[in-house]
């Protein structure tokens, strides 16, 4: 016999002698799982003494019957809360791989960096004062037990601004289970936010001055617009002191989040200018096409996935059955869009274009974002396909009408589908869900089920979500843009921005060429080698 | 003397060249991935609504080093299983080659073939 073949005689003899001993190692326990958590279990946390069998029939326990029954609520809600933010905390691993497969292989480090830094740099700037800002005064939030501590906002009552407790998640008692829960749910929406913009800010901005997008949406861009459809803020009282519906409604942010993201993006991309060759001289954009569609299809369904966290968590618990609805309404919109994307590219030009069908999942997602639970599932799907539609027309528009360079098309999925997403609220609210929702009796009900007043205040959320998040930025970074240095030189831009500003290639073993797509969008004079280190064969401005 | 024929041909007719070759008795073969155009000069295509042209097409080299009198069969060989009929199939030409050297056993000439 040959030494593998009693090997592998051995392995099965081995095998064999283990599963024997397994199966004549004794008889099973609770194997159905029917008689595992029972009366003992309560009757040990109520610490009941030895020998009580039988809960006591009195008061004392019917509320100990009843406290446990509410700790099991708040603690399912918890653990539904921190488990889809852990699934929205993946979406980053989306984003990178998203944004890295839709520009090129010789910023590839730089793409990587930039996603790697808004996750440090805005969850710090979060906790320092983010989390303070926006949710300060969000108090009471029942689904977590309460969260008693988050209760000042400035000015009090109906027109708050912004929320004044919760520094380092300390202040004002704040170092308590169910504000630190919170904190970790919206501390991942706001690296969505932060992230968001580096699709439309991709392989230009230098590092320094990306560091400081990530701490000004951190710490004001963001929380301080979320303070006021999320916080408690004026926007969310619009009913009461409008009459408008239910005030701003905004179920997991298409407005708080994306359009935010979104409009910062562009305020950032119109200061730092189009890439070098995006444009022509006539101003006819062209195709800079990003390197890896592989990444670029992977990070979307990544994306997908972490939703079911970003959406369905968004009811803070696992109580509310809602989830249901909402994650299937957010599957239909994100599968309506990548069709309609589909459908308008190879109707356009022929060909279903790839990256396109992404960005049309995604529009869809972004687009239900709002609404999600408050609609049925046939207008989520029409949500969906209009988004779809939308962010084709505004890849559209920024490249041929506007010229603003947006590589990965962050603007119209995030600024435009998010501003949709919101109107759509307003719109198809079918009223099912929602009762009391922002203090308002009655369910969320949209246009077409009757509430007019519902769109007006939507149409405020995106109206001031618009001038918040544009303004501001645009504002800020005109200033920022004076002290430190935005842009990396137009040499680096052309060599490569991974080895000027990272010191490392992101694919050092391989001979990286502008590849056989890449002729029509390098200038005269550009360097046909991009990313191979080595000085450039010409300078050009 | 020896020849070298060089034929850059469409990527995907790879396979039934080397088979084809192999058939006619090529000792040997050097294949290269080149970027090229002729006639046709490239092609356009739209990446996200905006136009390129692409005009450096994939193309595969392949090189066959032959004894002087099986250049031109060689040669008939390949262009029959790199022909499709479609523009974008190709050259080929010989060259003449004046010295050969096998590197591990310092043969030259015909040996080294």
């Amino acid at each position: 016999m040959s030494t593998s073949k009693k090997m592998f005689a051995l392995t099965l003899l081995t095998f064999l002698i283990l599963i024997i001993v397994g199966l004549a190692s004794g008889s099973p326990g609770d194997a159905s799982g029917t008689a595992t958590g029972s009366i003992g279990d309560f009757l040990t946390a109520t610490n009941a003494p030895a020998g009580v069998t039988d809960v006591p029939v009195s008061q004392v326990g019917i509320n100990q019957l009843a406290s446990e029954a509410g700790h099991l609520r708040v603690s399912i809600n918890f653990t539904w809360t921190l488990i889809t933010g852990f699934l929205v905390l993946f979406m980053q691993v989306g984003f990178s791989l998203l944004v890295t497969g839709l520009t090129r292989a010789k910023n590839a480090g730089h793409m990587m960096m930039m996603n790697f830094g808004s996750f440090v740099f805005a969850l710090i700037a979060y906790y320092i004062c983010g989390f303070a800002f926006h949710f300060g005064g969000v108090a009471p939030v029942a689904n977590l037990g309460g969260i008693a501590p988050l209760n000042s906002i400035f000015p009090a009552g109906n027109w708050g601004l912004i929320g004044t407790t919760g520094f380092f998640l300390q202040s004002g008692g704040t170092y308590d289970v169910g504000v630190i829960a919170l904190f970790l749910f919206e501390v991942v929406f706001l690296e969505t936010a932060g992230y968001i913009v580096i699709g439309a800010i991709a392989e230009r901005i230098s590092f320094a001055s990306f560091v400081v997008v990530e701490l000004a949406m951190g710490a004001i861009i963001y929380p301080i617009y979320g303070n006021w459809v999320w916080g408690g803020g004026w926007l969310s009282h619009l009913g009461q002191t409008m009459g408008l519906g239910h005030g701003s409604v905004d179920f997991a942010g298409s407005g708080v989040v994306h359009a935010t993201g979104g409009w910062a993006a562009l305020a950032l991309a119109i200061l730092l200018g189009p890439r070098i060759g995006k444009f022509g001289k006539d101003g006819k954009p062209n195709a800079i096409p990003g390197h890896n569609l592989g990444y670029v299809v992977v990070g979307t369904l990544v994306l997908v996935f972490g939703w079911m966290g970003f959406n369905p968590g968004s009811t803070l618990g696992g109580t509310d059955l809602r989830i249901a609805v909402v994650a299937v309404n957010t599957l239909l919109a994100g599968c309506f869009g990548a069709v309609a994307a589909m459908v308008w590219t190879a109707g356009k030009w022929g060909k279903p274009d790839i990256s396109m069908s992404c960005n049309g999942m995604l529009a869809g997602l972004v687009a239900i974002t709002a609404p999600c639970a408050f609609v049925a599932p046939w207008a989520a799907s029409l949500i969906g396909l209009i988004a779809g539609l939308l962010v084709c027309w505004g890849v559209w528009f920024w490249d041929n009408v506007a010229h603003v360079d947006d590589p990965c098309g962050a603007i119209s999925v995030h600024g435009i589908c998010g501003a949709w997403g919101v109107l759509a609220v307003g719109l198809f609210a079918d009223g099912t869900y929602g009762d009391g929702w922002n203090g308002v009796k009655g369910t969320v009900k949209g246009l077409f089920y009757g509430d007019p007043g519902q769109l007006g205040a939507q149409a405020f959320h995106v109206v001031i979500g618009f001038a918040w998040a544009f303004g501001v930025t645009f504002v800020l970074f005109s200033i920022v843009k004076r002290i430190v240095k935005f842009r990396v030189s137009p040499e680096v831009e052309l060599e490569g921005i991974d080895v000027p500003e990272f010191g490392a290639l992101c694919y050092p073993d391989f001979v990286l060429t502008s590849g056989q797509t890449s002729s029509g969008y390098v200038p005269t004079g550009a360097p046909a080698m991009a990313g191979a280190s080595g000085p450039l064969p010409g300078e050009r401005a | 003397m020896m020849k070298l024929v060089t034929a850059v041909i469409k990527p995907f007719t790879l396979e039934e060249v080397r088979t084809a070759l192999e058939g006619a008795n090529v000792q040997g073969m050097t294949v290269t991935e080149v970027r090229g155009f002729g006639r046709q000069r490239g092609h356009t295509e739209v990446y996200r609504g905006a136009e390129y042209k692409v005009e450096f097409l994939p193309k595969v080299r392949v090189e066959i080093l032959t004894d002087d009198g099986d250049a031109e069969r060689v040669a008939e060989t390949l262009i029959g299983a790199a022909r499709t009929g479609n523009i974008g199939d190709g050259k080929v030409w010989i060259t003449t080659v004046d010295e050969l050297i096998r590197v591990r056993t310092g043969e030259k000439g015909h040996d080294a073939l």
